[in-house]
């Protein structure tokens, strides 16, 4: 046999759910394997060159919380930095970073081949064995040679049996030039796996010299750069310059003029694409009335002229993008230096995953990112790491992690995927969490290093201080708490300042600060009282005493859910023999296998009254000793 | 679960009352309570047999005679042991076998408990619960023309409008905090709280609604006043069928407020009779004039009855404000002593003779013309106390959203409020708003990366 070596977990694909996935697992002290189809292609961004943005900034800022390495990479090669949404509401800030792309690629790559216990392999995987009890038993490349290993991640990104399109043009392709995975498609439709095609979309990269920055307008990084890592290493790299330009009539009746001629109203691409990131011609399609619509002028690194032209992905022919192209004010000269595509892909319905990112026909055979339907880095990054967490736990018998939707977007965005599943490419987005107040960016490190702690991604050193930061938050939390604000003439005049009521009684500190025009650092200020909190305590202060009220209200609405959530559904439950369940209801909670009340209330077709059923012999069992 | 009990026919005179009685004691309660007439014992009957006997009371008192019936667990409406107690209808004697048996130490049914248990237990499922509930709760023709509105989906709809604006503008804020630069037009802080406060007046006037809805299903609160001795009293037990007020013909008798609910076509009135309208030295009796003024306010319609052979006087024009015209029908009582038609009437109003029973349909008439106009018949009411408490829910967490947005909170607070009051709402029919939500998000608007 073609054996070529032995390892503990199996990773296939690095990208960035791939990455880690390998790095948790080696961390945690697997023997891992890392294979990837191409070397120079580790941490790839194919797509936009930015790690961040609404929701997706939350995530990262979790993934750095629990112990993940995004974060640290993508401060480390940032280019750029802003905090998006400031005047929106704190829950809704979110950081997003101008990445340097090849940068971030050669940090992830020296950072995979550093980490002991981890084995970077360039080979195309096509075929995943497993024992007669479907057990995970090693991994198999496109010659052949064979791969023990206990516990294996499917990250297989937009690889399998990947399809471009440009124009009427189509090739087998993976992203950016890559070579598809053309084998491990049909493999895992033989181990059972049932496999969707998936589309999506990459705008032009254009030569910097032939745009006239001078017709678009410059945006800037923030004065004052917040990292993402709660435990940054370097000083934030943020002189880049990002420009907006803006479509116009002239741009839209040249896609209508061409509309015939993109494949996806041509009818030759069957994938579904992602709702919220249309291409060029669905947006104009679908939003005629609009007569503009924003570009976002990018750089893909500090080494490049290579410019990325966010919000104009197509897939129309070469010849139209240029048109397309040179019809925008400031790019009439515009040279193309790679044209855009749309690419589609194989992927699962994520359904057929436990909320640890195990198949659930399986035993040790994991997946995360677009390979699960989503898409973006940061969701896919978020998988990998929950999923090389729970391989590892799968290998050493550790306890599974399965992070709730309360504690994190992660926890969200996997209990979406899992339980509702995606009908298109699954992007996060804060309107995703009914417990958004409490899932501020500030706090990930709040809610979630414990448990990075626990299994052990976040060292001692962090995690002392981290407790440390924790205790002077609840230290002057309780301190405020206890203090009163009297109608002093200085404290008035702040708040006039302020733009708010002056006092004509004391008043809680702590109500005071509840005010949206006061905060906790200014308040202290104008109140001359002393305060030995950072900056970054004194905002987890200031957001905590503010959003208090509202969080409160927030969880007792949300507490129903909260309870479903407990009444655990029997493996062994006969729904058939259900009688006074819907028929559909039976047949589709047969077929769902839900490990809860709260999952089957997910799943359409089964009503409130079927839960009220369920929830009913599920009480009439416990007191009969079992259903 | 406890052993519950209650009179399950309605709170009204008639001709037979059942009490039921269901859990695990059912069967013992009974045999507190029950004498039989053949040595037969509740707890040793079998199932689906009946028993002749007395209820007797704790000092060994006879209360009145029963046929007394055994259910088994599980063939039962509850699925539980059942008793039923048929007894002589009569609220007093209901009232005192149901106080009997809570002083045994059943507990009081919570209103549609046994359906409830029916339906835990298996023996129905939600829908036709549901189906149950209705039914019960629909009191005459009217109610069930409500019901229906409800059923064919004309409330839904309405708070389906409710919640589809709710949606849009949760749509929009989501999808500016998500992704867009430029401020939404519907965002624009005039436009915004203009439509939340247009959305909160929608859900105040369907609360109100209800009251009008409950006027169908619990009863019109009828308050019936008059003059001293013009007859009040005999009017209600024209209308009641029986003696309940004491009657007598000196003035100011009645002293305390006595309900009634009567049956009058197709309404259900809950009658009070008041102490008639005077000015009056007698403290004791001043007590009860301001119970009836009060009365007057809460009620839904006002009886007012005028002797008419004494013809309306000074007190009477100066109780009939026009406010209180607005919900009132005159009896021109006593009809059989005076040569009414030959008087003027100073007010519309119904001649009746409550002596001889006379002018009964011409009072329905009058009733109905009240009523049948109004709103409510035309649009959907909620029906239930479970429906009010939703749109209440929903209102106050809008308030919040308004409240917040007025003193400069940000945008994820009030946008967190329209989510929950969206979610209550949903309560409705039981459906999932957030992915109300994302649709909403991706279908209104062009959203970038």
């Amino acid at each position: 046999m073609n054996y070529l070596g032995e390892f503990d977990v199996a990773v296939i694909g690095a990208g960035h759910a791939g990455i880690e996935a390998a790095m948790a697992s080696a961390k945690r002290g697997c023997k891992t394997a890392l294979f990837t189809i191409s070397l120079d292609q580790v941490g790839n961004m194919p797509c936009n060159p930015s790690i961040g943005g609404s929701a997706k900034g939350q995530l990262v800022r979790e993934i750095d919380a629990l112990g993940g390495v995004m974060a640290e990479a993508a401060d480390a090669c940032c280019i750029q930095m802003r905090m998006l949404n400031l005047s929106k509401g704190a829950s809704v800030h979110s950081p997003r970073a101008q990445e340097d792309r090849r940068a971030y690629q050669q940090y992830m790559k020296k950072k995979c081949e550093s980490t002991p216990n981890l084995h970077l392999i360039q080979t195309e995987i096509a075929d995943i064995r497993v024992d007669e009890n479907r057990c995970v038993v090693g991994v198999v490349n496109a010659l052949g040679g064979v791969y023990r290993c206990k516990a294996a991640v499917i990250c297989a990104g937009t690889f399998l049996r990947g399809k471009v399109f440009i124009g009427q043009n189509e090739m087998e392709s993976g992203p950016d030039s890559c070579l598809p995975a053309r084998h491990l498609s049909s493999h895992l439709a033989e181990l059972g796996i049932q496999l969707r095609r998936f589309k999506t979309g990459t705008p032009c990269r254009v030569h910097r010299r032939s745009i006239d920055l001078t017709k678009l307008i410059p945006q800037a990084g923030d004065e004052n750069p917040l990292p993402f890592s709660f435990f940054p290493v370097n000083t934030l790299r943020n002189d880049a310059l990002c420009y907006i330009a803006n479509t116009n009539p002239k741009t839209h009746s040249v896609i209508h003029e061409h509309l015939g001629e993109s494949p996806l109203y041509g009818g030759m691409i069957e994938g579904v694409g992602p709702r919220y990131c249309p291409s060029i011609e669905d947006k104009v399609v679908r939003f005629s009335q609009r007569e503009r619509h924003q570009i976002f002028v990018e750089p893909t690194g500090m080494d490049t002229d290579e410019m990325y032209l966010q919000g104009l992905s197509t897939s129309l022919p070469e010849y139209v993008q240029c048109k397309i192209l040179r019809s925008i004010e400031g790019l009439e000269n515009v040279e193309i230096m790679r044209s855009a595509y749309a690419i589609e892909y194989d992927c699962i319905n994520p359904k057929c995953l436990y909320a640890t990112l195990a198949f659930r026909d399986f035993h040790g055979l994991y997946a995360a990112g677009q390979f699960n339907g989503t898409s973006g880095y940061e969701e896919a990054a978020a998988q990998g790491l929950v999923a090389g967490i729970n391989a590892s736990a799968y290998v050493f018998g550790d306890d599974e992690l399965i992070l709730r939707r309360e504690s994190s977007y992660i926890g969200t965005l996997i209990d979406d995927l899992v339980n509702k599943g995606c009908e298109d490419p699954y992007r996060m987005m804060t309107a995703r969490s009914e417990y958004r107040l409490s899932l501020r960016h500030g706090n990930a490190d709040r809610r979630l290093t414990p448990i990075g702690y626990q299994y052990g991604l976040i060292d001692a050193s962090k995690y002392a201080l981290f407790q440390q930061k924790m205790e002077h938050i609840a230290a002057e939390v309780e301190r405020i708490s206890g203090l009163t604000v009297s109608p002093a003439p200085k404290v008035n005049l702040y708040l006039e300042a302020m733009g708010t009521t002056p006092l004509n009684a004391g008043i809680r500190m702590d109500a005071l600060i509840r005010r949206p025009q006061v905060t906790y650092s200014s308040l202290v200020k104008a109140l001359g009282i002393e305060s030995n909190v950072t900056a970054e305590e004194a905002e987890e202060i200031n957001l905590m005493v503010k959003y208090q009220q509202y969080i409160e209200r927030q969880n007792a609405q949300n507490a129903h859910l909260r309870h479903l959530e407990k009444v655990r559904l029997p493996e062994n439950i006969n729904y058939a023999s259900i009688s006074t369940l819907s028929s559909e209801a039976r047949e589709k909670l047969a077929k769902a296998k839900p490990l809860n009340l709260r999952q089957a209330s997910l799943i359409s077709g089964v009503s409130p009254a079927d839960i009220n059923i369920l929830l009913t012999l599920l009480k009439v069992g416990e007191n009969n000793g079992g259903v | 679960m406890e052993t519950i009990a209650a009179i399950s026919t309605p709170n009204a005179p008639g001709g037979i009352g059942v009490i039921r009685i269901s859990g695990e004691k059912a069967l013992v309660f009974a045999d507190s309570v029950f004498v039989s007439a053949g040595n037969k014992v509740p707890s040793c009957m079998a199932g689906y047999t009946c028993a002749y006997g007395y209820i007797q009371d704790e000092n060994g008192n006879h209360v009145d005679d029963v046929v007394l019936t055994v259910f088994r667990s599980p063939h039962s409406y509850t699925g539980e042991d059942v008793v039923e107690i048929s007894c002589h209808g009569g609220i007093f004697i209901c009232q005192k076998i149901v106080s009997l048996l809570f002083s045994k130490g059943a507990s009081p049914a919570a209103p549609g408990e046994f359906t409830k248990r029916a339906f835990l237990n298996g023996k129905m499922n939600l829908s036709q619960a549901e189906a149950v509930m209705h039914t019960i709760q629909a009191q005459g023709e009217v109610a069930l023309r409500e019901a229906n509105l409800a059923k064919n989906g004309r409330l839904s709809k309405e708070m389906r409008r409710c919640r589809d604006r709710l949606t849009a503008l949760i749509s929009a804020m989501s999808y500016w905090m998500d992704d867009a630069e430029e401020t939404p037009d519907e965002l624009e802080p005039q436009r915004l709280c203009a439509e939340i406060t247009a959305l909160l007046d929608t859900l105040h006037q369907l609360s109100r609604r209800y009251d009008d809805g409950r006027i169908y299903r619990s009863g019109i609160r009828t308050a019936l006043m008059g003059a001293p001795n013009a007859g009040k009293s005999s009017v209600m037990n024209w209308l009641a069928g029986m003696q309940r007020s004491i009657v007598t013909n000196i003035p100011g008798t009645t002293r305390d407020v006595i309900t009634e609910s009567v049956r009058l076509g197709d309404f259900l009135l809950l009658l009070s009779d008041t102490a008639g309208l005077r000015q009056t030295g007698d403290v004791i009796e001043a007590m009860g004039v301001d119970a009836a003024y009060e009365q007057a306010k809460q009620a839904d319609l006002i009886l007012y009855v005028v002797d008419s052979c004494v013809g309306m006087t000074e007190n009477d024009r100066a109780f009939l404000t026009a406010d209180i015209l607005k919900k009132t029908v005159i009896i021109y009582n006593k009809s059989d002593t005076s040569n009414v038609e030959n008087q003027s009437q100073e007010m519309n109003g119904v001649i009746c003779s409550a002596k001889y029973g006379k002018g009964y349909d011409a009072l329905v008439d009058a009733i109905a013309a009240h009523f049948v106009g109004r709103a409510a018949l035309n649009q959907p009411a909620l029906v239930s106390q479970r429906q009010k408490s939703l749109v209440d829910r929903a209102a106050c967490s809008i308030q919040w959203a308004l409240n917040g947005l007025e003193c400069g909170e940000t945008i994820d607070i009030c946008c967190m409020e329209l989510e929950n009051a969206a979610n209550i709402l949903a309560e409705f029919d039981g459906e999932n708003v957030t992915d109300d939500i994302i649709d909403g998000v991706f279908s209104r608007f062009c959203v970038g990366k």
